[in-house]
Parts: C-alpha cells; sequence; structure tokens
C-alpha cells in the first residue's frame, strides 16, 4: 500500500502541498481531483521521488518509498516525455531495461504492450512521427512494460479520444485486477467517477475531501426535482429557495436544512398538474462545484 | 563523425606522400674531358655531403643546354607537376672546365647545397693545380687537403628540432579543443533535450538526478576517448606506411598526455556543460546558457598559441595552472619542453580537485533544474535551493 502521511512541498513563497495525506492500496484505483494548481502533479512527483519534500513522508509496504521501489512503480507525467527521435519499441524497451528488466525479455513485453495498445506495426517508427494520441499510448506502454506494482498517471486521459479513453479504462482495471495500486490525476470528473474505487478532491494543496464514490455521493447536496404542467414562472413565488436550473425536465432546487418541502410542494399544486416531485443526490460533479464554490 | 575525423587524420598524412612525386638524384652534365675526369671526385663529395647525385657525360656545350631546358609534356599525366619541380630536363646542372676557369650552368635555378658541392671540387681541383706548379710535393698538397677535425657542441636546441616541438603541441591543442568542445555540447545538448522533451521526468522515477549526470558524462565521454584513439591510431598506421616527414616524432611522444589532458579536460568541462544543459527553457538556449564555458575554452586554446610563440614567459607557467585553462596550456607546454618534473603530478592534483568541485556544483544544479519548468534559469536561480 502506498501511504501519503503529512506531506508538505512549497515553491518560494508558494504552498504547493500542505500536510496532505491519502493511501492507495493495492488493487485500488484512486483518483486525484482538483482545479489547476491544487497539488496534484506535486504530489505524483514526490511519489516518485523527483522532489523531495519539505515534510512528511511516503511509503510503500510499510517503508520510506526507496530508488529501489520506485524500480515497480509505472509513472506517466502531465507533459509527456519521451526522447523524439528514438524508435518505439526501442524507446520502451529502454525504460524496461532501465527498470531491471533483461534486454531480451524487455523486447517482447514491449512488443506486447505495442499490440495491446493498438500500436502493432508501428515499432520502427520514430516517436516524432507518431499522432499525440499515439504518443500517449507509447507513453503509457512505457509505463507498464515492467508489470509495476504501483501506477502514478497525471493526466491520463487528456486529450485522447472516445475508444483511445476506453483501451485506457479497460488496461487500468486489467492492471488493477492484477494486483496493482493506481494513483491517477484527472479533470474528466465523470471518468473518475467511472472509474474510481476512491476519491481524493484537493484544494490548495489540502485534502478537501476523501472517500469512496457512496461516500462522496451521501455527501453530495440533494436537489429537488419538481415537474408542473405549466408554462407559467411559479418558482417567482418561493421565498429562500434557490433554483439550481430550469430545463424541460422540471425546475431542479438547492435543498437547505430546514427547508419547507411542503410548502413548496403546494405552491407546485397551486401553479398546475405536478407530474414530478422527488429528491435527488448530486454526483461528483455537483459534490466537486459545491467544495470549491464554498 | 569517428570516420570524418580519422580519414581527415589520414588524408593529412597519406595525402602530401601520395601526391608528391617521388625524389630522383640530381643530375650533373659533364661537359669535355676536364670536366668528365672530376666524376670520381664529385661523387665521393657529393656522397660526403649527403646530395644523391649522378653524372652524365655530355659531349659539347649545345647538347648541355638542350638537355637543362625542361621540355614540355602537355597532354600527359603530370605534366603540371613536373613542371612546378622544374620541368622534365634530362640535366639539373651543366659542368665545364676550362683553362683557368669553370662554369656552371643551369635553367632558372640550382639546389645550393648541389652547387656548394661542385664549387667545392673545383675550387679544390684548381688549388692542386696551382699547389703542383709551384712545385708543392704530393704528400704535402694530400695534407693541406685533409680536413682539420671538428667537434660539434650543441648548447641550445637546434632551430628544426624546436619547429617539430612547436607543430607537435600546436596539434595536440588544435586536437584537444575540437575534441572537448564537441563532446562537451553533445552532453549539454542531450541533458537540454531530456529536460525540453520532458523525458528526464521519466528518467529520474528510475535513477538519481547524479548517477544520471554522471552517466551521461561517461557515456560521451567514453565514446570521445574512443574516437580519438581511433583517430590517432588511424594516424599512426597511416605514418608508420607512409613515414610522413611532415609528421614531427615529437607527437607520438606526447600521446598519452594529450589522453590524459582530454580525460581531464572533457570531465571538467562536461560536468559545466551538463548543469547549463539542465537550465535552458528551449534547446536553442544551449550555446548562450554554456557561455562561461566557451569562453575559458576558447580562451585557453587562444592562449595556446601565446604560449607557443614564448613558452618560457612567467606569466605562461602562472596562467596554465588555472584548471579551465590547463587542458589546453600543460599538453602545449609539455611538447615544449617547458614542464619541470614537479608541475604535471600538481597540475593534475589541482584538476581532480576542481573537477571534484565542478561535479559537486554542476550536481546540485542539474537536480534543482531538470525538472524545473519556466523560462531559462540564471545561474544564481540554479543554485538556490527549492
Amino acid at each position: 500500500m502506498l501511504e501519503i502521511s503529512e506531506l508538505s512541498q512549497r515553491f518560494g513563497d508558494r504552498v504547493a502541498v500542505d500536510k496532505l495525506s491519502l493511501t492507495v492500496s493495492r488493487g485500488e484505483i484512486v483518483g486525484l481531483v482538483g482545479r489547476n494548481g491544487a497539488g496534484k502533479t506535486t504530489t505524483m512527483r514526490a511519489v516518485m521521488g523527483i522532489y523531495r519534500p519539505l515534510g512528511g513522508s511516503i511509503t510503500w509496504s510499510g517503508h520510506p518509498v526507496a530508488l529501489s521501489d520506485r524500480l515497480r512503480f509505472g509513472y506517466m507525467p502531465e507533459e509527456r516525455g519521451l526522447y523524439p527521435q528514438m524508435r518505439v519499441l526501442d524507446q520502451i524497451a529502454y525504460f524496461a531495461r532501465l527498470h531491471g528488466v533483461e534486454l531480451p525479455a524487455a523486447r517482447s513485453e514491449a512488443q506486447l504492450w505495442l499490440k495491446r495498445l493498438g500500436l502493432e506495426g508501428r515499432e520502427l517508427d520514430r516517436v516524432v512521427a507518431l499522432s499525440h494520441g499515439n504518443q500517449q499510448r507509447v507513453q503509457l506502454a512505457v509505463a507498464l512494460v515492467y508489470q509495476p506494482e504501483l501506477l502514478v498517471l497525471d493526466e491520463p486521459f487528456a486529450g485522447l479520444d472516445p475508444s483511445a479513453v476506453d483501451s485506457l479504462s479497460e488496461v487500468l482495471r486489467a492492471e488493477t485486477a492484477r494486483g496493482t495500486a493506481v494513483l491517477f490525476s484527472s479533470h474528466q470528473l465523470d471518468l473518475v467517477e467511472r472509474l474510481c474505487d476512491r476519491v481524493v478532491i484537493l484544494e490548495q494543496g489540502k485534502v478537501l475531501v476523501s472517500g469512496t464514490l457512496d461516500e462522496l455521493r451521501a455527501r453530495s447536496p440533494q436537489r429537488l426535482r419538481v415537474r408542473v404542467a405549466t408554462s407559467a414562472d411559479w418558482t417567482a413565488n418561493l421565498k429562500g429557495v434557490e433554483v439550481i436550473s430550469k430545463d424541460p425536465l422540471g425546475v431542479l432546487l438547492a435543498v437547505t436544512p430546514g427547508m419547507d418541502t411542503q410548502a413548496v410542494l403546494r405552491q407546485a399544486m397551486a401553479a398546475g398538474s405536478v407530474e414530478q416531485f422527488g429528491l435527488e443526490t448530486g454526483g461528483l460533479v455537483e459534490l466537486y462545484r459545491q467544495l470549491v464554490r464554498n | 563523425m569517428t570516420g570524418i575525423t580519422t580519414l581527415g587524420a589520414v588524408a593529412l598524412i597519406v595525402g602530401p606522400t601520395l601526391f608528391s612525386a617521388p625524389t630522383k638524384p640530381f643530375a650533373v652534365g659533364l661537359v669535355g674531358p676536364s670536366a668528365q675526369a672530376l666524376a670520381p671526385t664529385l661523387l665521393a663529395a657529393a656522397k660526403a655531403s649527403g646530395v644523391d647525385m649522378t653524372t652524365v657525360n655530355v659531349s659539347d656545350d649545345a647538347t648541355a643546354s638542350s638537355e637543362l631546358t625542361p621540355k614540355q609534356t602537355s597532354g600527359q599525366g603530370g605534366g603540371l607537376l613536373s613542371s612546378l619541380r622544374g620541368g622534365s630536363a634530362t640535366l639539373d646542372v651543366a659542368l665545364r672546365l676550362d683553362t683557368g676557369s669553370a662554369t656552371i650552368e643551369f635553367y632558372q635555378t640550382v639546389s645550393p647545397t648541389l652547387a656548394a658541392v661542385l664549387r667545392a671540387v673545383v675550387e679544390e681541383v684548381h688549388q692542386q693545380d696551382v699547389l703542383t706548379q709551384a712545385g708543392v710535393s704530393p704528400s704535402v698538397i694530400g695534407a693541406l687537403q685533409q680536413p682539420e677535425p671538428i667537434t660539434t657542441a650543441i648548447l641550445k636546441t637546434a632551430s628544426s628540432d624546436l619547429a617539430g616541438r612547436r607543430i607537435a603541441a600546436l596539434a595536440a591543442g588544435i586536437l584537444l579543443f575540437f575534441s572537448v568542445g564537441i563532446f562537451c555540447n553533445a552532453v549539454a545538448s542531450g541533458v537540454a533535450q531530456e529536460k525540453t522533451s520532458r523525458t528526464a521526468e521519466v528518467l529520474l522515477a528510475a535513477v538519481t538526478p547524479s548517477d544520471l549526470m554522471t552517466g551521461k558524462v561517461i557515456g560521451i565521454g567514453l565514446v570521445g576517448f574512443a574516437q580519438m584513439a581511433v583517430t590517432i591510431g588511424a594516424a599512426l598506421l597511416a605514418n608508420a606506411i607512409v613515414q610522413s616527414s611532415l609528421v614531427p616524432s615529437e607527437v607520438w611522444v606526447l600521446l598519452p598526455a594529450i589522453l590524459l589532458w582530454f580525460v581531464l579536460g572533457y570531465t571538467l568541462f562536461a560536468f559545466g556543460y551538463a548543469a547549463a544543459g539542465a537550465m535552458v527553457a528551449r534547446q536553442e538556449e544551449v550555446q548562450s546558457v554554456g557561455m562561461p564555458f566557451t569562453v575559458f575554452l576558447v580562451g585557453g586554446y587562444l592562449l595556446m598559441y601565446a604560449t607557443i610563440a614564448s613558452p618560457d614567459a612567467p606569466w605562461v607557467r602562472v596562467v596554465s595552472f588555472i584548471p579551465p585553462l590547463m587542458p589546453a596550456l600543460m599538453p602545449a607546454r609539455l611538447a615544449l619542453g617547458q614542464v619541470a618534473i614537479w608541475e604535471m603530478p600538481v597540475a593534475i592534483l589541482i584538476m581532480l580537485a576542481s573537477i571534484y568541485g565542478m561535479a559537486r556544483l554542476a550536481g546540485r544544479i542539474y537536480a534543482t533544474s531538470l525538472v524545473r519548468g519556466g523560462p531559462r534559469l540564471s545561474w544564481i536561480a540554479a543554485l538556490r535551493p527549492r
């Protein structure tokens, strides 16, 4: 298990990460969510030893992460890092060698991953000659080729087309089924919601909230959806009630503590025939928006 | 790259030998019986003076003049070369002896050594005739003509030896300047490419910054060393085959020193250039960030010429102990025989200490700069811990 405890990092006067703690277990996918500059990349770089943190600790299987551990970590940085002039197969095999895989195995594993990621036939192409999406696949192959125990992926889905997103999602699920721990960051909250077992939302270098998807959904604000068969704006008479949205599916109202839902129902019935009246639980997107807004 | 430099070195040695026509002995035409009688004496004198000479009996002046005039062989290969060497004349010089006078005839120019040999023999014969006519006995004449034994003592290096040493110093300086410069720039470019392509971030997940930097310096250094060894080896082989007179023997004596100072000089500068490469934001900035090291590299190269001009100047000795100038100046001083026995180990120790200091400093800059985004870093910013 990866355990980050009280991690702190600053660059000059700017605090990048402030006493951040999180864990990632084997066979688990943890999503890091947060706006730009929230501390996602800094956290991942600290795990990979690119920065030495100013405070806190990072442990793997109970001991501080050492270089020998990181040789079994797969890493995909936010800004992709490949030798542009090197051939695809050589590149993947080179990084496998760097992580301790013998040359014949490195080349055969590289070949295997190229096939799995849909890059068969591109082995001898130079990386610079590939499209952005295919370069991203090569980067992913570089992170996976030595069968890592932990995958640290910074924005792995950025810029991918829907089919590439599906194929990467499949790969991640297969890796976790093998027992790999996965920590990844993304701004695509629907993907995070679909893939992750647990989510950590960061803001200004701190953990704002973390938990399983069910736990987070339970914390998500409730909304009241009301659909009335009228063209008139009946919500104008509602006092102290926040209208989130209005659309053909009805009106979405924010539910606040002490809100008199029966009074809302009466107003709706007075306006016309009530076709729908019920509470809805928001998803990750709503929770994130609410947390960041507050 | 290795192929080009190796071919260049071999061509420099073999080329002049290949394209120069083989030397032939001077042909001296002896006009008339008097001159022809001198043939054995002339040949003996020429041999004693180290002049390769043959004699040809010529019947009259007209034939001699004709044989002295070059005959142009237009349309045949080698015409230009033979014209440059005096044409394809049969004779280089003609000698005629008359009663009381002698004539040496040649076309445009004649070898001064050959002319001196001819004059000495003619004068000797003339003196012998005069002394015989005066009644001096042959034994006295023989004793007079025996040369006084002379012992030569060389108090200072002969100018020809010094010229050889200067060529050796120059060759070593040029070879070191270009080799160190080329391979250090390769280090800077390699580091800058890994930084700007963000490959460094992936590499640093598996390798420590100091290992990554040292590995790059050693890897490129080994390639450079191998290239120099191949180039020098090919030059040695070429020289052994053609026995080029253009290559002074001092160059080969200097080889271990050249290789040693390549290793020391390259290592010192390579660490500096590695740090410079890590500070750039774009690949094109490598040259400008590496400028402080380039100044010393070029400065050393220029001072090498001053060292060759005045190798025994006190300031040269002082300046040659400044670490970044040492790789250029020490081999030059060594070639010119100006390095005292104690100086070499002291210089090497100073250099090793400098390399250690540079590696530490570069390691610090490299580790903090390599994964730092944003604009190009200043040296102060790069040295500031993050």
